[in-house]
């Protein structure tokens, strides 16, 4: 009747869409063909965690104190085909979230789909990801390594995941048929079909993240389709994500962070010499666990001090007696307090260009223990270097004392005078003091910069004839032109050497101040950097910087 | 700049001099160069010759200016001799060229294979972790093994430099060397880490060198697909960001935060190229990010060695023959100090010398001999070539009138030349072996050199005893050499070895400093003996025994007689160039045309343009210009020079009073500037109709003056604050 | 498998009761002036009828409009089959006016086996759909519109709604356009030329009372008399659901739950912990497989966390000493901190107390970082990103007596961390 003539008209006149619609996203086509090269076309097994699965008794001893959660997790996902609510794992980094949750299902054996917004850093990227899984879709050069479907959209992911899901439900219906015993192969086992979403805390750094977080809480009550369970992991807890909760808030499973004894087990696990590296935690593990208690951040430190640990022993077979512990603590200790300060190791490698890279290791600890003695180990142009500390005292000085720091009688005295000022009222100064704090480093104008920067070299260049080993004191009218020439040269493109300061990261361009248009410079030199750069010109700094 | 100036040179006029400042006024760099170059070009020809023509009349060797006939004859051989040098200089410099880069190369290489072996041994270790069929090599979930599995390894390439000039090169070679030896290199920038694209920028940027260049979303899974195809897998993933400071940290960690997730899947390499201070990762990324780097430190060479590498193998090894006198050789070294203490900037230097001296210098043609090999068809060429004029010029050279060398020793040119010729010279065998001996305190080659080429030789004063005496007293020494000799003193006796043996390697080929050194021989066995007698030789400081008293006075008498040695080579040996005869034929001596090119100073340039415009458009109305301001001067030049008359900030108002009262005061002296001023400006002479310029007119050309003003960046225009103020933006001047 | 023991079979059947809210709602539904009656007696009357209309489900989130909806919706599906056809859309997915569009042309599209163009512009779609809704009309067909997360079309320009509503005003067309909204003043965001097109019924679905609750319960935990159960365990089963139920301390326990949040839904999250529990007794003595009131404690504990007392729980002891550096800087009523001033007391309170434990400022800065990602800290305000982290004023997210109780019963906290933080 008049429905299906008028419908046949509209699909009349979209017959042409649909076509370029195909040709657009041939991908989508090419998929269904196996490929040629050796890739193989993932089956339904591919979705189970593959290796055999492990006991439970096996899981629980892989993971030290993690035997509630795990048990915990094992009841909320539920028997074989029997729906759940969604689950959220949360806890702090490297609690060992990710892989119980991945262990479990290998123990399981169950079919999943696992995303890490990490990986995917856009809501397209991890609809995609969840659809190629589910779709058994792999990307490779002779599809373009494109996705099997594209979809930005959360309707397009609702409308496509369930044509996915029930695709998947038939296979596994059918196989299920086949396979009912749960024996550990490889076999997926039951009829349902889990999600996991990790990094799930990222998605509020998104754009429109909120959106996305309240669709996937909301994902199990929109779909409507018991068969798929979802599991978040998150590194926020539930009350976070608290506004975007939508129907049903899912049901918490807390990892807490790990106690010293749980470490200790952690580290002891799949070690040559039991013994030895206990006694060698026991000494270690308590001054490390006042710091961080993550395992990742501990395990690196931890191998090189056990590497150290070692040294003196000829053979690591044996077990230690006690007085041995005792030595091999004693010869240890001085080396903890310096691993407890650092948090980014360089090791230098053996065929390095540089002798002094012990020296290097040490300062590379922290900026506290850093020897003032150190050089400068880079090479920066005596004008940079200039720059550089003029940049230094423009964001430290307030700028209403260059003129009195940098008149000709030189900035002693009136600094004192400051400071008799500063002293007459004293929480003013404080008040000063703590919003200087908050401040930080102070912006100034490219004017003010040049401006000081004239001064300091034109004070400089006495002390700048010091360290260049001239003869100027052989033959004066020599070193006359060459200084002045100097001076010039210091002159002369000073706008280059400011960029590549900028470039540096030692001065930053700071947004453009509010009352006159001119972009604003911040000097990020830490203080001893500026002092180190201050003695190799010889420049008296500490008597240009104002202290309050 | 300069180079297309002086490929433009006329061909030299005899006068040396007034060519030189011929040459001069159009070498140096000014802002209006390209606008005048053409009015430069014809400035030779017969148009404005009368400036050139004065020069040459007041140049103070009349005797040349005077048989002009001969000039004619020249003009058309000294074309000739000028395109000839043209290509000789073009041979010289891509030897020169050529030898920098291979000292470049060498210094690199060991890092590189460093770096390599570095790859090739964390590859292995990764692989160790057992191979992963494809499935799971694609599969979205991490591979579950300890936490190290999360590591990436990462190479922190020290550039000890703050500028990025030089190593821009050395990673591109990097890049090279890594590509030939099989690894999947990708090259980023800091242009890719912006954080307006984010993670996918750089992602993006990563796929198009690896995979494919058009993918509509980049992501890690594409990648690692992409690893585990035909035979992909077999070589590690090297990603190369070259300068880590100005990347945009968030960006940088998040990439590294992904790569490490896949780190087992796709074992990549990150090699960071990091410019300043080694902890410079630890400013910019995020804690989580530097926990998953395992990083190892690289340390290329730093500038200052680069440099000595490449002093030695231009200047003291036989290379081209082309040298530097001490002033030029110290405004390199300054402004390698000063200026930007890059390599690049300081070859750049070098060339543009070359350049002039091939331009400046007739004889230079000489050169051509000197980069080829020691065959003597010089006196044969050489004399094919030396004729009547240039033996002229040879002979007024000032170091061979210096040296009372008259025409009647004219066939000894060739001999002169010869021994100019003569490489290694025994100066350069000196310089290197007080290098050798300063090695030890760490000196510079570049000071060295700059202090031994000093003409006048004032090292040599160190020598008299008293200023042996104080020289062991004065803590701060001045001089390198003198620095030298107070090291001698505390070397222990098994530098002692090291150093004679390096002694005589360098003087083999030449016997009378090679005897010297020999003689220090018997003396170094004493001291040696000394050494072993006390036991640990390494420690001459020590005063406990008897033994160590006697090591003493061995030390000190090897100090003293090393001392006389290196006096001896001094005093005999030591012939700067510049003290040779006929040296300006290899020397470039011209500092301050150097100078011009190097560093134009473009903004003091403009400024002092600006104040005296009609040197440049040479035009007879303002050419009568005291200090006076004429109204036929260009508007910018009068705006600026009234300019001066302000503090920083300047009233517009009154500004365009003064501006006004100067246009409209000519309106009464327009009688004898009509015709004066009607063959220069069509502008002029459009003003000229009205007796006073239209109120309007004067205002647009206020304004388009100071609209020029602000694009030259010598003002700033009004801000919000201060509407009617304009702010001069005061330095350089 | 037959060899698994009646209480795993019980527990699998709560279960499965649990997660169909179909099964749960259904004795929700028996009386007359249910929300259920309402709603079918509405929609059957403009079905029959042949009438449009609109309505809207208010009520709290988990108090079962969406279920109850669907109940009535399956019901008259089974009583028209052919004259129904339902079009579902969610605010969450179809906020945006031109994908709404485009999935009602897609659902109708299959209901009437068409074939749908992604490609069709917004203009057709919406010109479809009205002439679909015009033949459907004619067709005496009934078209339910079901817009969940209602308020969520009302923001923006509200055309899906005006459309709709607008295209139901002409008398050709039959549908009925249903809103499900938790915010209870939805109608109230409606655009005037929208509301007055809109007919103005709500219904409101208010918690259940504490009876409606018992009997929910009783009706979701026994075991029914006839299924393959060995029949002593049923009544057995039963009977102790019955004597817990009626229990007062359990009435008591429940009574503080629900002051919390007293809806359905949260019901059934206790009832699954509560099978958790369960599992986890039962893995011990399989034999006792009854449900007793400790399991029910138990779960109900295992619902209320405190993150926040794990957060603080979770730090470390520079962490800690980063917390009370800023909370005394907070008590001292410093306006604004950063890391700098923070780092400046720990440094006072070292020189004062020479605490053991004084790290370098980089792994405080790492701490700090920890924190911050941890949502224990963040930054006070947004704008500033020219200046790096340290510089940026911040803020505590907890509060001092969280801070208090964290700090007790973190395993190893110092003392003295406890006293500098009182005073």
């Amino acid at each position: 009747m008049k429905v299906e003539s008028f419908c046949s008209f509209f699909q009349n006149q979209e017959s042409s869409k649909v076509t370029r619609r195909n040709t657009r996203s041939s991908s989508s086509v090419t998929v269904e063909n196996p490929e040629p090269n050796e890739s193989h076309q993932p089956t339904v097994d591919d979705l189970t965690f593959g290796e055999e699965s492990i006991t439970l008794d096996a899981l629980l001893s892989d993971f030290p104190g993690r035997r509630s959660q795990i048990l915990d997790l094992i009841r909320l996902i539920g028997p074989l085909d029997c729906p759940s609510f969604p689950i959220m794992v949360y806890g702090d980094a490297s609690t060992g979230k990710t892989s119980v949750v991945l262990q479990v299902f290998r123990h399981l054996n169950r079919p999943f789909v696992y995303s890490s917004c990490r990986t995917c850093y856009s809501p397209r990227l991890l609809f995609e990801s969840v659809l190629n899984q589910l779709l058994l879709h792999s990307k490779c050069s002779s599809n373009g390594y494109s996705s099997a479907k594209r979809c930005d959209k959360p309707s397009d992911f609702v409308n496509l995941l369930r044509q996915a899901l029930s695709n998947v439900m038939e296979t596994l219906d059918s196989k299920s048929g086949t396979s009912r015993s749960s024996k550990p192969d490889g076999k997926p086992v039951g009829k349902m079909v889990y999600l996991i979403l990790d990094h799930v805390d990222l998605i509020k750094e998104w754009e429109k993240g909120t959106m996305i977080l309240q669709f996937l809480f909301s994902l199990y009550s929109v779909l409507k389709m018991p068969q798929l369970g979802i599991i978040l992991i998150s590194g926020l807890p539930p009350d976070v994500y608290y506004s975007n909760m939508g129907y049903t808030d899912p049901i918490p499973v807390y990892f807490p962070v790990y106690s010293q004894e749980e470490l200790h087990q952690i580290f002891l696990r799949n070690q040559a010499n039991r013994d030895l590296y206990s006694a060698f935690l026991d000494s270690v593990l308590k001054p490390f666990c006042r710091v961080t208690r993550r395992v990742d951040e501990l395990s690196t430190t931890i191998s090189s001090l056990f590497r150290k640990y070692c040294e003196p022993l000829d053979d690591l077979g044996l077990s230690p007696s006690e007085d041995l512990k005792r030595r091999l603590y004693n010869q240890l200790k001085p080396l903890i307090a310096p691993c407890l300060n650092e948090i980014f190791r360089v090791s230098s490698r053996p065929n390095d260009g540089d002798n002094r890279g012990e020296r290097r290791q040490k300062a590379s600890c922290s900026s506290e223990n850093r020897e003032e003695v150190e050089k400068l180990d880079f090479h920066m142009s005596t004008s940079a270097k200039y720059l550089l500390i003029a940049a230094f005292l423009a964001s430290r000085n307030p700028a209403t004392l260059d003129a009195s720091m940098f008149d000709s009688t030189g900035g002693m005295d009136n600094r004192k005078r400051k400071r008799k000022a500063s002293e007459k009222s004293m929480e003013k100064k404080e008040i000063a003091e703590q919003e200087a704090v908050m401040k930080g480093p102070g912006s100034f104008p490219l004017e003010r910069l040049l401006a000081i920067f004239q001064c300091i070299a034109s004070v400089g260049d006495s002390s700048f004839g010091e360290e260049e080993e001239g003869k100027e004191e052989e033959e004066e009218e020599e070193e006359a032109t060459g200084y002045d020439r100097e001076n010039n040269n210091l002159m002369s493109d000073v706008l280059l050497q400011v960029s590549s300061l900028c470039d540096a990261n030692f001065i930053t361009k700071s947004g453009s101040c509010p009352l006159e248009g001119s972009v604003r410079y911040r000097s990020m030199v830490s203080e001893d950097l500026a002092l180190k750069v201050a003695r190799s010109l010889r420049f008296p700094l500490s008597k240009y910087l104002y202290r309050r | 700049m300069a180079p297309s100036g002086t490929v433009a040179d006329p061909p030299p006029s005899s006068a040396t001099d007034s060519f030189n400042s011929g040459a001069s006024e159009e070498n140096d760099i000014r802002p209006f160069f390209v606008l005048h170059k053409a009015s430069s070009g014809s400035l030779q020809g017969k148009s404005t010759g009368t400036v050139r023509s004065k020069r040459t009349i007041e140049s103070p060797t009349p005797k040349i200016a005077k048989k002009s006939e001969v000039e004619s004859a020249e003009e058309e051989d000294g074309q000739f001799l000028s395109n000839r040098r043209l290509k000789i200089f073009e041979t010289v410099w891509s030897k020169i060229e050529k030898t920098i880069e291979n000292v470049l190369r060498d210094s690199n290489s060991k890092i590189f294979n460093g770096i390599y072996d570095w790859i090739r041994e964390s590859f292995e270790s990764i692989r160790s972790y057992g191979a992963l069929s494809l499935s799971e090599a694609v599969r979205s979930y991490p591979v579950l093994t300890q936490a190290s599995s999360k590591q990436l390894f990462t190479a922190l390439v020290l550039t000890r430099n703050l500028e990025m000039v030089d190593d821009l090169l050395t990673f591109e070679e990097l890049n090279l060397h890594l590509k030939s030896q099989g690894c999947h290199v990708a090259k980023l920038s800091s242009m890719d880490f912006s954080a307006k694209n984010g993670v996918g920028g750089c992602l993006r940027g990563l796929l198009r060198q690896f995979v494919m260049p058009t993918l509509d979303v980049a992501d890690v899974t594409t990648l690692a697909s992409w690893y585990r195809e035909n035979e992909n897998h077999k070589n590690p993933v090297v990603i190369i960001v070259d300068d880590t400071e100005r990347c945009c940290g968030s960006v940088l960690s998040d990439l590294i935060l992904i790569l490490s997730e896949w780190a087992v899947k796709v074992p990549i390499f990150l090699i960071m190229g990091v410019s300043t201070a080694h902890d410079a990762p630890r400013k910019i990324l995020s804690v989580n990010a530097l926990q998953r780097l395992c990083a190892s430190r690289f340390t290329l060479s730093s500038p200052a060695e680069r440099m000595d590498a490449v002093l030695e193998a231009v200047f003291l090894k036989p290379c081209s023959g082309f040298t530097v006198s001490h002033k030029v050789a110290l405004f390199m070294r300054s402004y390698f100090l000063c200026q930007d203490g890059t390599l690049t900037s300081f070859v750049r230097t070098l060339k543009i010398a070359c350049l002039q001296h091939f331009s400046s210098e007739p004889l230079s043609i000489m050169l051509e001999h000197f980069c080829q090999d020691r065959s003597n068809q010089l006196t044969g060429e050489g004399n094919g070539l030396l004729t009547e004029s240039t033996m002229k010029h040879a002979f007024d050279l000032p170091s061979v009138t210096r040296n009372k060398i008259t025409r009647s020793t004219c066939e000894l040119l060739p001999q002169f030349l010869l021994d100019l010729q003569r490489m290694p010279n025994p100066w350069s065998i000196v310089v290197l072996c007080i290098y050798e001996a300063g090695k030890f305190d760490k000196l510079r080659l570049l000071d060295i050199f700059c202090e031994t080429l000093d003409p006048e030789a004032r090292y040599l004063k160190y020598f008299s005893p008293s200023a042996i005496v104080n020289c062991q007293s004065q803590v701060s020494g001045r001089s390198v050499i003198r620095q030298v000799l107070r090291k001698l003193r505390d070397l222990s006796p098994s530098q002692w070895r090291s150093l004679l043996k390096r002694w005589e390697n360098l003087s083999a080929e030449f016997s009378e400093i090679n005897d010297k050194v020999m003689e220090l021989h018997p003396l170094k066995r004493s001291v040696e003996a000394a050494g072993q007698r006390q036991g640990l030789p390494n420690s001459p400081k020590k005063h406990a025994s008897r033994s160590h008293t006697k090591l003493e006075k061995e030390l000190s008498a090897m100090a003293d007689k090393v001392a006389a040695v290196i006096e001896f080579m001094l005093r005999e040996y030591m012939k700067p160039v510049e003290s040779v005869p006929f040296h300006e034929i290899l020397c470039f001596k011209n500092v301050d045309k150097l100078q011009s090119a190097l560093l134009g100073d473009p903004r003091g340039r403009i400024q002092s343009d600006l104040l005296e415009a009609h040197n440049i458009l040479h035009c007879i109305c303002c050419s009568q210009r005291g200090t006076t301001l004429l109204p036929s001067m260009h508007d910018t030049s009068i705006l600026y020079t009234l300019a001066q008359e302000h503090a920083d900030v300047i009233n517009l108002h009154d500004w365009y009073q003064s501006f006004k009262t100067i246009l409209v005061s000519r309106s009464s002296k327009t009688k004898q500037n009509s015709k004066t001023c009607s063959k220069s400006k069509k502008r002029k002479d459009r003003c000229e109709e009205p007796e006073a310029p239209a109120e309007a007119l004067i205002q647009a050309r206020f304004c388009r003056a100071v609209m020029e003003l602000q694009i030259a960046g010598l003002i700033r225009l009004p801000s919000k604050r201060r509407p009617d103020f304009v702010q001069r933006v005061a330095f350089g001047s | 498998m037959g060899k698994e023991n009646p209480a795993e079979k019980a527990l699998n059947l709560i279960r499965g009761r649990l997660c169909d809210p179909t099964f749960v709602f259904r004795p929700l539904s028996v009386s007359s002036d249910s929300n259920y009656s309402k709603l079918k007696f509405i929609v059957s009357t403009s079905i029959t009828e042949g009438c449009n209309n609109s309505i809207l489900l208010l009520g709290p989130r988990g108090s079962g409009k969406a279920a109850v909806l669907d109940l009535v919706i399956g019901d008259l599906l089974e009583e028209y089959p052919d004259s129904v056809s339902v079009i579902r859309l969610n605010g969450l997915l179809h906020s945006d006016d031109n994908c709404a569009f485009k999935e009602i042309a897609r659902q109708l599209c299959m209901e009437h086996h068409l074939l749908f163009s992604k490609m069709a512009s917004f203009d057709e779609n919406s010109q479809f759909i009205i002439a679909m809704l015009r033949e459907c009309g004619l067709a005496h067909k009934t078209v339910i519109f079901v817009l969940d997360e209602f308020d969520m079309f009302a923001q923006g320009k509200q055309r899906l709604l005006y459309s709709l509503l607008d295209a139901m005003q002409s008398v050709t067309s039959q549908a009925v356009v249903v809103g499900i909204s938790s915010r209870l003043d939805a109608d109230q965001l409606l655009e005037k030329r929208v509301r007055s097109r809109f007919s103005h019924r709500k219904i409101l679905f208010l918690p259940p009372s504490r009876e409606e609750f018992d009997s929910l319960l009783e009706h979701l935990l026994s075991l029914p008399s006839d299924s393959s159960f060995p029949s002593g365990y049923v009544s057995q089963f039963n009977e102790k659901i019955k004597s817990i139920i009626s229990d007062t301390r359990f009435k008591n326990m429940l009574k503080t739950f629900f002051n919390a949040n007293s809806t359905v839904n949260s019901l059934l999250k206790y009832m699954l912990s509560l099978d958790v529990r369960f599992r986890a007794v039962s893995l011990m003595n399989l034999e006792s497989g009854l449900l007793s009131l400790e399991n029910f404690k138990a779960a109900l504990s295992s619902l209320q966390r405190q993150p926040k007392l794990e957060a603080v729980k979770d730090c470390s002891i520079v962490e800690l000493y980063l917390l009370v550096c800023m909370r005394r800087l907070e008590v001292k009523e410093q306006s604004s901190y950063n890391f700098i001033s923070v780092m400046k007391e720990y440094k006072t309170i070292h020189d004062s107390f020479q605490t053991s434990d004084y790290y370098a400022q980089n792994v405080c800065l790492r701490a700090f970082e920890h924190l911050k990602e941890r949502a224990v800290i963040c930054y006070a305000e947004n704008r500033g990103q020219f200046q790096t982290g340290e510089y940026r004023p911040m803020k505590l997210l907890i509060s001092a007596s969280e801070l208090h109780q964290g700090m007790r019963s973190h395993a190893c906290c110092p003392a003295m961390l406890l006293k500098l933080l009182d005073h």
